[in-house]
């Protein structure tokens, strides 16, 4: 579903992502690790083709990222995701399901099975200005999941929920993920990735230190966290 | 209403500019205040009008003020689309509707195309809609029907074309004031230039050119070579004001400054797709 190839991305001096390969089976929930300012949301901007690598080649459902229908069935949440504050919830829904070439009927239904899924009935029409950050987080969830996409991608999806946000994610994630969505994830949350997730892969610095089952990863007596700690620290 | 499944991406990105800049209040306060002010203008048409204790007609009196105003809400559309144009790529980013759009399977090239259909649409509606109080009035108050004053309007879009892709490219570059003080600065020397220009054919202007040296008979043609490479936006004005009067273009002939202009639409937007191309989105 995903495949990453040698991937490097170069800032100037600065080396975001060094020669990073991996790949991500259809069906799989895979999260990507790593302190702040290891590459993670590059990498997740070079899969979505928002940067281009400096080098390597990367692909999406088979297709190579800078063709433009790789994205056909590609859900993306942004980290610090903004929405314009003009538009209603709905208003902006609406407007994803349009741009994935929907008529105005099945973006209707759509757009209702959405808001029903992400918990936001009888808000949907107020102005996303006056929403919290945790409600543009639920809307952004909803944007993603237009479409049924076949893969997700998530770049800190519980960023600004509260406990009970972030459980609800996590369930609704873990629904997705047994109806056989892909899912992409890029978390701070350990605990979290521990009980949603089937792989992940560990980077600091732009480098691939670790990547596996997470069954293979977590050894007996350790958390995800430990792991996570003792790989980056070296 | 059904929306076709076949609609281009581009239409639905063009169809998102519209509304979004129709949902900006300044927008609409800005649209307001043009159409009063060209409202305002109508006592103007009304006046009897004395040259050399001579009544000038009805027709005379359309003609010339028409004109005017032709030019004025021309040049004034085109500042107005600059301040329009100025922030659309940054407001799109800080709203997160570009990593919305992109995310989706459409190309890079269509958002921007879909970007600069929809304001040349728009800004061309705003200027259409202000030369059409211009046209009723002439039509109600004084029975004088110019159907090519519209046409004219039409015409005149072009230069909103090119100023909507040097300042969404130049807003690329820099900071969105220095962009569209950098289109506007195009537009003032242009404007000057031409000034310059229509001066230097008089009887005076050339004798004194006869009169000076060599060297500034070099000077004068690098100056000539510059100003007709210059964006010709006050000489598609003018080729369109010619279409409601009966004046004819000098010069290097009637359709040169369109296809000038054309060209510098066709180079700049070239490059703005290159430029976005390589954009890093976030």
């Amino acid at each position: 579903m995903i495949e990453l190839k040698n991937i490097t991305k170069r800032y100037e001096s600065l080396t975001a992502v060094d020669d990073v390969s991996f790949s991500v089976k259809a069906g799989e929930c895979f999260a990507l690790l790593g302190p702040n300012g290891a590459g993670k949301t590059t990498i997740v901007k070079m899969l979505l083709d928002f940067t281009r690598p400096t080098s390597g080649s990367l692909s999406l459902c088979g297709i190579p990222g800078t063709l433009a229908e790789c994205r056909q069935s590609v859900g993306y949440l942004a980290e610090n995701n903004h929405i314009p504050p003009s538009l209603t919830g709905w208003q902006y829904l609406l407007r994803c399901a349009e741009l994935l070439d929907m008529n105005r009927s099945e973006a209707t239904v759509q757009c209702r099975h959405i808001v029903e899924l992400i918990g936001m009935q009888g808000r949907e029409n107020t102005k996303i200005g006056t929403y919290s950050k945790g409600m543009v987080q639920r809307f952004g969830l909803g944007a993603a999941l237009m479409g049924n996409p076949k893969l997700l991608i998530l770049d800190e999806p519980t960023s600004g929920l509260d406990p009970i946000g972030i459980r609800e994610i996590r369930q609704l994630l873990e629904s997705l993920k047994d109806q056989g969505m892909t899912i992409f994830l890029n978390s701070h949350l350990l605990s979290e990735v521990e009980k949603i997730c089937d792989s992940a892969a560990i980077i600091n610095r732009g480098k691939l230190l670790v990547k596996d089952t997470i069954s293979a990863i977590v050894k007996d007596g350790e958390t995800l966290e430990d792991v996570f700690v003792r790989v980056v620290k070296g | 209403m059904e929306t076709s499944k076949s609609l281009p991406p581009i239409t639905r990105i063009t169809k998102f500019t519209l509304i979004d800049e129709l949902q900006q209040r300044s927008f609409v306060i800005m649209f307001v205040i043009c159409a009063l002010c060209v409202f305002l203008i109508r006592g103007c048409f009304q006046g009897n009008y004395m040259v050399n204790g001579q009544a000038l007609d009805a027709a005379t009196i359309v003609r010339t003020l028409s004109k005017a105003t032709f030019h004025v809400i021309g040049a004034g559309v085109m500042v107005i689309t600059a301040l329009l144009s100025m922030r659309i790529f940054r407001r799109d980013r800080t709203e997160g509707m570009q990593a919305c759009i992109l995310s989706k399977p459409i190309a890079r090239w269509q958002y921007v195309m879909g970007k600069i259909i929809g304001l040349w649409l728009l800004s061309t509606l705003f200027m259409f809609t202000l030369h059409s109080i211009v046209f009723l009035i002439t039509s109600i108050n004084l029975k004088v029907f110019m159907p090519e004053y519209l046409i004219a309007s039409l015409l005149c879009s072009i230069n909103l074309l090119f100023v909507v892709v040097a300042v969404l490219l130049l807003s690329l570059l820099m900071p969105d004031i220095v962009a569209f003080l950098c289109v506007l600065g195009v537009g003032i020397v242009g404007f000057v230039g031409d000034g310059i220009a229509a001066a230097g054919h008089s009887q005076i202007a050339q004798a004194i050119v006869q009169q000076s040296s060599g060297h500034t008979q070099l000077d004068v043609t690098w100056w000539k070579v510059m100003y007709a490479l210059w964006p010709k936006l006050l000489g598609v004005q003018q080729l369109a004001s010619s279409l409601f009067e009966s004046e004819s273009n000098h010069g290097f002939g009637p359709i040169y400054p369109l296809i000038n202009v054309l060209v510098y639409c066709f180079i700049l937007g070239a490059l703005l797709f290159k430029r976005f191309r390589n954009e890093d989105i976030v």
